[in-house]
Order: structure tokens, then C-alpha cells, then sequence
């Protein structure tokens, strides 16, 4: 293999500059079968970089004509490049694996995923609002006569029609007619248990630490500690109703502003949803 | 395995070969300058500057002496591998398809579009002497194809007679001698992308768009065997060494990016050559595969994509390990 320095002869301003850059020359060293190359980069912003590629050199017995070629000069494009890879044209690709296929079945269940979310076409993804069939609101075929009939009933809405457009209109959960009236009853029934929130409870905060806090004073009708759905660790604050108001009235009086857990618990009495 | 990249292309890759001892690789793409490659380390050995247009079929004769080159630009070119410099230059009457040396690379063939009121034509023109009258010289045989155009070609029959592969899926043997039809069959639907022989060319496999490549006996055109994919297949090579063959594709490039790499399936696939059973799969490539081959020892096969990219691989030690079940 066979290396060449030029020494390239330019004007002194341009010299000048280049001192003032200071980059280090790109260096070649062979050792032991190996060429380590070193080339020094200013990039666009000024930063320097020292790029270090190693090259093993293995010698190969082949034949005549094969090695005759190795020796032909570089042409074209290539004229300029010295001997071994250019990395501007060669580069090294990332590890990629022969993935071997031991059974047809792993394919086509590939394919059947692909073909059934086809087959599925427009079914399940688009469903008009106006009469639920598979096609965009805005090219249902009763359109018209739908917004006519809407119309007239504007003027005169009867007690069915409201009822059918209430189910197809989207209603939050909490505002859905079922869920007040199980709110509602929850809250009666736990409205005759005198209930205290605690809160400035510390994450690490479990149910049972909480029974041990407030067990002593008296019988707990129901514990509810909240806790964060995701990472189950608590949120602060908990609500206890206790059979006896006395027992509640007893635990905001011991424990608010009690220390706990290098926390200042807050106890009050727990005030009833609007 | 770690492929070499090559990335001496501006556009999508047409057409790779190696030479016949395997150390040089030819590659071509639609920019206008076909690549050669030092195939054990990737090296660079230069560049035939002097094509005007894309470059759509590239190969070279079996001394590794003279490479051709047929390009958009109506010109068929022959350089000399060693310089790079052109030698010949025949100036066509529409872009050249398809070329290739013959076996002896006594002769060459190359084939025309049907573009610009011009008929697709098979050109068979002697190559023993390049100097200044070749561009001149008449051609030996013209074969003027009136129907479906010459989409692949390769010699058969040591140099006496042609089999062209055409755009509605048609295989024809030609008779060199009286340049009539021998033989011809019609077992794809679609445009026939790639041939390629099989080491001692008494077989050859077809890759087509109509999703199949096909192995057919050489001197009867019988089809032997089938092996299908879910997508257009451009090129189809067979292992000298083992009872394989390496098929790449994709889907058409024009429709690239209205999907996923992963849809797109832009893998070498790899089916065992008797079973058509699809055994292995390569990744890699950002588009669909235009060109792929083996490796004359068959320990390293190349592919070049639509992506610009020619992979390099050597074959790890569990391609050689694996036994396929029967």
C-alpha cells in the first residue's frame, strides 16, 4: 500500500489563516496490520473534531488477474482518492441479521392483521351521527330530511324526541342522568356518618397507616384514602366517616396540626359536595 | 453481518454485477455515472463519466477488460475497465434497455425502446475491435420486436442463440443465425424486471412485477419452479453454491411514500430454489430493491435499492449453518 504527503504550496495569507486555526495535520500510522487514520474537522460552528478510523490490512492469496486489478490507478470520480476506502463512498453498515423463517404461519398472520383491518374498511372507523351508519355525517343520505325533521322540532320538541337525542348527543360521565342520582345516594347514605377530611399526608401513606392513626379513637364507619391511579402512592389527603360524631369531633381536636410522617396534618370536618 | 455501504449514486440504482472472478462489483443508477467497486473492502476503483442520461443496464466481459454501459441519453457505451476512458460509443435511435456481453464477449447485444416513434429493437454488434470506426460500424444482426419491448436479455447456448425477457411478461429464444424465433412462452403477467442465470446457465430465474419470480430450463424455456411474494419482484438471483435464491423488491417506488418501510417490504428474501419455500430475510434498504446478485463464491451477495444505496453482504457463519426442514 502505497501513501503519498503532498505538500501543498499556497499563498502566505492563506497559511497565515490556517495557523491561526491551529488544526492538526491528518495523520496515517501502520502497526501491526493495522492503519489507524486520524483526520482533525473544524465543523461549521467552529468546534474541532479528531476523527480516528482503524483499518485492519489482511493479506489475501489470489489470483493473477485479481491482483493485477488491485493495482489498476483509480479513475473518474475516484481519481483523487488514495488507496483503501474513501469513507465519503464506503461506510460501514449497522449489524443487520438473516432473519430466518422456520414456518410459513408467522407470515400470514401478519398478513391476516393487515387484511382484516382492510376488510373492516370503513365500518367501524367512520359512523355518521345522524343515523349511525357507515359513512361521514356530512354524506349521509338522510341529510336533508334530517335537518329538515330537526326544524320542526325545535318549535315543538316532544318528550321522546328529546330523550332520543339526549342518548345520541355525547354526555360526560358526570353529568350522565344515572350517575348524579348514584352520587346522590352515596352521599345520603355516607351523609349520615359524620365524615372528616385529613389532608397533608405524605406520598408514602397507606390504608393501613391511616386505620392505625384514627382506629384508637373510635369506631370507623368507612376509610378512603385517595391515591393516584398510575402509581398507586397517595395524594394527600383522605376521608374517614366514623360512627360517632363524638369519635370525629375527638380526632379533628387530637390530630390537626398533629405531626406525622415529617408532615403537619390538616383534620377538619369534611364539607359536603356542591 | 455488517454490509458494506456503498454510496457513490445520486439516484435510485438500475442494475449491479460483479465480474466473473467476484473482486470487481459494476454498478449503475439513473445519475449518469456507473460505479465499479473493489468488492472485499468496498473501495472505490472509479467512476465512467461520460453518459449524459440515467444508466439503465451496465455489464462486463468475462476477462473484466471491457464494461458496457446503455443509457437514457440514446447512447450505448463500451470503457476500459482499467482507465475508465471510453472507448466505443454507438448512438442509438431511443434510450438503451438493456445490454450484455456474450459469453466469449466476441459479440454484445443491446436493445431500444420503444420511445419516439422508433420500434423496440435487438442490436447484436461485434466487439473484438474498438477504435474509431466502431461507432460506425454496422451492427451483425438487427432484430426489429414488433409487439411487447425487450425488458431483460440475456445470451444462451454458448453465444448462438438470445432469450429476451418482455414488458407483457412474454419469454422468447431467438436463433441467432436466422434471427427468427426459436421458442416462446407466457408464464408472467407483467413486465419481466430481471434474468439471471444459475452458475453453469442451464437454468434461469425471472423476477417480474407481476409479484413471482420463475425458474425456467434454459434450452426448452420448461418452468420449473414459482416462487411468489406479496409484492412486485425487480430482481431474482440464484446462489452458485447453495440450493438458493435471493429475490428483491418491493412495491413500486411511486408508491413509497404512502407507506410505512415496514409495509413496504423492501427485505432480500431468500427461498430455498427446490421447496419455493421462503426461508430467510435480509432488512436494510430504505426503498424497494431495483438489483441484486450474488457473489460469484457465493459468500457474499450485493443489492442496490431505489434509496441510492448499494448493501454489500457477507453471509455470516448461520446462513452456512442452516439446514432447511423436510
Amino acid at each position: 500500500m502505497a501513501s503519498s504527503n503532498k505538500v501543498i504550496k499556497s499563498s502566505w495569507a492563506e497559511e497565515v489563516e490556517s495557523e491561526s486555526a491551529l488544526t492538526p495535520v491528518s495523520s496515517e500510522v501502520f502497526e501491526n496490520n493495522v492503519k489507524i487514520v486520524t483526520e482533525f474537522k473544524v465543523l461549521d460552528n467552529s468546534k474541532k473534531v479528531k476523527i480516528v478510523r482503524t483499518y485492519k490490512i489482511e493479506k489475501r492469496i489470489v489470483p493473477k488477474s485479481i491482483a493485477l486489478r488491485k493495482t489498476w490507478n483509480k479513475f473518474g470520480d475516484s481519481a483523487n482518492d488514495k488507496s483503501g476506502p474513501n469513507p465519503a463512498t464506503t461506510f460501514i453498515g449497522e449489524d443487520v441479521y438473516m432473519q430466518f423463517i422456520s414456518s410459513k404461519e408467522e407470515d400470514k398472520k401478519i398478513d391476516d392483521g393487515l387484511d382484516k383491518l382492510k376488510a373492516l374498511g370503513n365500518k367501524n372507523v367512520v359512523k355518521c351521527r345522524s343515523c349511525g351508519g357507515d359513512h361521514w355525517t356530512s354524506k349521509c343520505m338522510f341529510k336533508d330530511t334530517f335537518l329538515t325533521n330537526a326544524n320542526s322540532n325545535e318549535t315543538k320538541p316532544t318528550a321522546a324526541e328529546t330523550k332520543k337525542s339526549e342518548s345520541l348527543k355525547y354526555v360526560p360521565p358526570s353529568l350522565r342522568q344515572g350517575n348524579t342520582k348514584r352520587s346522590d345516594n352515596t352521599n345520603r347514605r355516607d351523609d349520615n356518618y359524620p365524615a372528616i377530611r385529613i389532608s397533608n399526608l405524605s406520598e408514602s401513606t397507606t390504608e393501613e397507616d391511616l386505620a392505625e392513626l384514627v382506629k384508637p379513637f373510635g369506631f370507623i364507619h368507612k376509610l378512603f384514602l385517595a391515591k393516584d391511579k398510575q402509581t398507586g402512592l397517595c395524594k394527600g389527603f383522605a376521608y374517614i366517616h366514623f360512627k360517632y360524631k363524638r369519635d370525629a369531633a375527638q380526632v379533628i381536636a387530637r390530630l390537626d396540626g398533629h405531626g406525622y410522617d415529617h408532615l403537619i396534618l390538616s383534620v377538619d370536618w369534611s364539607r359536603p359536595q356542591e | 453481518m455488517k454490509p458494506l455501504i456503498l454510496q457513490g449514486h445520486e439516484r435510485s440504482i438500475t442494475q449491479i454485477k460483479y465480474n466473473r472472478e467476484g473482486d470487481l462489483l459494476f454498478s449503475a443508477s439513473k445519475d449518469n455515472k456507473p460505479n465499479v467497486w473493489y468488492s472485499l473492502n468496498g473501495e472505490r476503483l472509479g467512476s465512467f463519466n461520460g453518459h449524459q442520461g440515467a444508466i439503465w443496464c451496465i455489464d462486463v466481459d468475462w476477462t473484466t477488460t471491457k464494461c458496457m454501459t446503455g443509457a437514457g441519453d440514446n447512447t450505448c457505451k463500451i470503457w476500459d475497465c482499467e482507465t475508465g476512458k471510453e472507448t466505443g460509443n454507438i448512438p442509438t435511435a431511443s434510450s438503451v434497455r438493456t445490454c450484455m456481453f456474450s459469453y466469449s464477449a466476441n459479440m454484445a447485444v443491446y436493445t431500444t425502446d420503444k420511445a419516439m416513434k422508433q420500434p423496440c429493437e435487438i442490436f447484436i454488434i461485434d466487439v473484438r475491435t474498438i477504435d474509431d470506426s466502431f461507432s460506425r460500424q454496422e451492427p451483425i444482426l438487427r432484430i426489429p420486436i414488433s409487439g411487447s419491448r425487450v425488458s431483460s436479455i440475456l445470451w444462451d447456448n454458448l453465444d448462438e442463440s438470445l432469450i429476451t425477457g418482455h414488458e407483457n411478461g412474454e419469454i422468447i429464444q431467438w436463433d441467432l443465425k436466422t434471427g427468427k424465433k426459436i421458442n416462446s412462452i407466457k408464464e408472467h403477467d407483467q413486465l419481466i424486471n430481471d434474468m439471471q442465470w444459475n452458475k453453469d446457465c442451464t437454468m434461469f430465474i425471472t423476477a417480474s412485477k407481476d409479484h413471482t419470480a420463475k425458474l425456467f430450463d434454459a434450452e426448452t424455456l420448461m418452468l420449473l419452479k414459482t416462487y411468489k411474494t406479496e409484492r412486485p419482484v425487480n430482481s431474482a438471483a440464484i446462489s452458485p453454491i447453495a440450493e438458493h435464491v435471493v429475490l428483491g423488491g418491493g412495491q413500486e417506488a411511486m408508491e413509497v411514500t404512502t407507506t410505512s418501510s415496514r409495509a413496504g417490504k423492501f427485505d432480500s428474501r431468500f427461498f430455498h430454489l427446490v421447496f419455493e419455500e421462503e426461508f430467510a430475510r435480509v432488512k436494510g434498504h430504505f426503498g424497494p430493491i431495483n438489483s441484486v446478485c450474488f457473489h460469484p463464491d457465493g459468500k457474499s451477495y450485493a443489492s442496490g435499492g431505489e434509496d441510492g444505496f448499494v448493501r454489500v453482504h457477507s453471509f455470516d457463519s448461520s446462513y452456512f449453518e442452516y439446514n432447511f426442514d423436510y
